[in-house]
């Protein structure tokens, strides 16, 4: 159930939950607190009365005089929680007693043997003049108060009153208690509510982020903090991930467009790219230029030198292309020793001058493949130019291409052959 | 005035007459004795000792002594003494009287005055006529019955205490 709730409600009720359970605890203390206070005050009370009727009390006692100690204890009437009244003698005979009109017989006769007992186990303590003896029960207080007559214990003076006003005063603080924890409750859920955007809105701005970034792929995205706080690292660590994925992303493109070996376009991206530039050509009303071109007797290479140094050769030839293009222009190796230039305007002018200056570039480029030797090798290159307005299609263009590629080579090699028409037309010899 | 005297003479004997005070209210004056003390004021602490002195008759026989011989009354040591008659008295504080004549009673009460000594009895209408103190037991209860203006008189201030459990003349014939 809790799982299911959003963060900010989650957020809600565990400052609610938490403030509930403080509350609780402080109420619980503070309930206490005032429990035992009005307890102690009530007793206070009650031995505050016993020791003001001891004192009068004393001579009562000290001439057995009954009637007077009855008009001492009369005066208890004013107190309407005074509950019982005792004066016993030095014998433990009883002098005389007060009973609240309240007090049914059952319950007199319960708080008197209540007061029989107390006596009974405190009787070394009431023995010694000051040894006031009391006792707090749920319903009653009792306080025994020696009294003493020239050092001599003459009689104990018994005291029953009501908790009633205590209890009164403990719900009263009860009932406060749990109307102003309600009310700071529901004030601390209100703000709660409120402040919990504090800490929900960077992570809802996170979410919104991430999902951005999961409709639009824009792994370049970056996320400003406007915290110092722990959201600002958790920032900090989206923007580094994100910056990292992309990355990444350049890297797995970059596997995926790239030859390996040369470092030049591979032929996925070459025919993509073919596509792209005919239609931009189409477009602007140019002309587009693309040359084929395969290194002469590469198999000899490879068999005279071994692969590595084929390799080198490949990679010698693909950075000689790359000098011998312009920026505009996209230099591909299509596998083997095969290799595709398309000229971005390349007119069968252009196209020519490029395809001259790629061959003689190569031809004239001593490989060094080892410390102090050489390899050299010499280029074909087939030619098609496609003129604006022209129909066809990629297959066609690279096979007029590759035709006249074929024709350099069945012409001699080390030389390049432009194509003039569709595939089924031949290409003049360079 | 002479009808007057005549008839406390005859109360006075009457109840003299009747049967004695049981052992326990003898044993209650006793300490009733000692206890008074505490809540009168003498004028001077002109004495050593706690003179208590029993005028005429000992009714408490042996009790006196038994009770006060290890006590002490107002930080005092006590004395107990018995005076035939009034002659005998001499510096006292405490004087217990049990005269049954009338006129050696006044006697005796206004020697205690101006010697500033307390009188206890138990003779009905001491208190009315000029004794201080005067205890009654009256169907087992204790009745305690003091002449205010005699006590004045005698130089004797008498505790609050006491006076609020007694019975106290005021106004009254000295």
């Amino acid at each position: 159930m809790f799982d299911r709730l959003s963060i900010r409600h989650k957020l809600a009720v565990l400052l609610g939950a938490s403030a509930a359970l403080a509350l609780l605890i402080s109420s619980a203390i503070a309930i206490y607190s005032t429990y035992v206070t009005e307890t102690e005050d009530s007793l206070r009370t009650l031995h505050q009365t016993a020791r003001i009727l001891s004192e009068n009390m004393r001579a009562a006692l000290a001439f057995h005089d009954a009637e007077s100690a009855g008009k001492i204890l009369a005066a208890l009437h004013s107190d309407p929680h005074m509950l019982l009244a005792l004066v016993s003698d030095e014998h433990g005979q009883f002098l005389s007693a007060y009973r609240s009109q309240r007090l049914s017989d059952a319950q007199e006769k319960n708080l008197r043997q209540r007061l029989h007992t107390l006596r009974a186990q405190h009787f070394a303590d009431l023995a010694r003049e000051g040894g006031v003896v009391d006792l707090v029960e749920w319903d009653a207080m009792s306080v025994l108060q020696p009294i003493f007559f020239e050092g001599q214990r003459i009689g104990v003076l018994a005291l029953a009153a009501d908790v009633a006003p205590m209890w009164s005063k403990v719900r009263t603080f009860i009932l406060m208690q749990v109307f102003s924890s309600a009310i700071a409750l529901a004030l601390l859920l209100y703000f709660s509510f409120r402040l919990q955007a504090i800490f929900t809105r960077p992570i809802l701005e996170l979410i919104a982020a991430m999902r951005k970034v999961a409709e639009t792929k824009n792994y370049r995205l970056h996320l400003a903090s406007r915290s110092r706080d722990e959201f600002d690292d958790l920032y900090r660590g989206f923007n580094a991930m994100l910056s990292e994925i992309s990355d990444r992303d350049e890297r797995l493109n970059a596997l995926a467009t790239t030859d390996a070996l040369t470092g030049l376009f591979n032929r996925r991206l070459a025919l993509e790219t073919l596509q792209a530039m005919a239609k931009r050509a189409q477009r602007k009303g140019e002309h587009l230029g693309v040359i084929m071109l395969d290194i002469d007797f590469f198999k000899r290479v490879n068999d005279r030198y071994g692969h590595a140094v084929g390799d080198h050769v490949l990679k010698e030839v693909a950075r000689v292309l790359r000098a011998c293009t312009r920026e505009v222009d996209f230099v591909a190796r299509l596998g083997g020793e095969e290799f595709l230039v398309l000229c971005d305007n390349g007119t069968p002018a252009i196209l020519e001058a490029m395809a001259e200056r790629i061959r003689s570039s190569i031809a004239a480029h001593r490989i060094e493949y080892e410390a102090g030797r050489y390899v050299q090798v010499t280029v074909s290159l087939g030619l098609y130019s496609i003129a604006p307005g022209e129909q066809g299609d990629i297959g066609q263009w690279l096979v007029s291409a590759d035709e006249a590629l074929y024709r350099a080579k069945e012409t001699g090699r080390n030389r390049f052959v432009i194509a003039t028409k569709l595939p089924d037309k031949a290409g003049r010899d360079a | 005035m002479r009808r007057r005297t005549l008839l406390s003479f005859a109360l006075s004997w009457f109840f003299l007459a009747s049967p004695l005070a049981s052992e326990e209210e003898k044993k209650l004056q006793a300490v009733f004795i000692g206890r008074f003390a505490s809540y009168v004021e003498w004028p001077d602490g002109r004495r050593e000792r706690f003179v208590i002195t029993l005028l005429d008759d000992n009714p408490f026989g042996n009790l006196l002594g038994e009770l006060y011989h290890d006590k002490r009354i107002n930080g005092k040591p006590v004395e107990l003494r018995h005076a035939r008659r009034l002659e005998e008295v001499g510096e006292t504080d405490i004087l217990f009287i049990t005269v049954a004549n009338f006129q050696a009673r006044r006697a005796a009460i206004e020697y205690a005055q101006k010697n500033g000594i307390l009188t206890i009895s138990e003779i009905k209408g001491f208190a009315e006529n000029g004794g201080i103190i005067q205890i009654d037991f009256v169907e087992q209860r204790v009745r305690i019955k003091i002449n205010y203006d005699a006590a004045m008189k005698s130089g004797l201030k008498i505790g609050a205490p006491l006076l609020s459990i007694a019975t106290v003349l005021r106004g009254e014939k000295p």
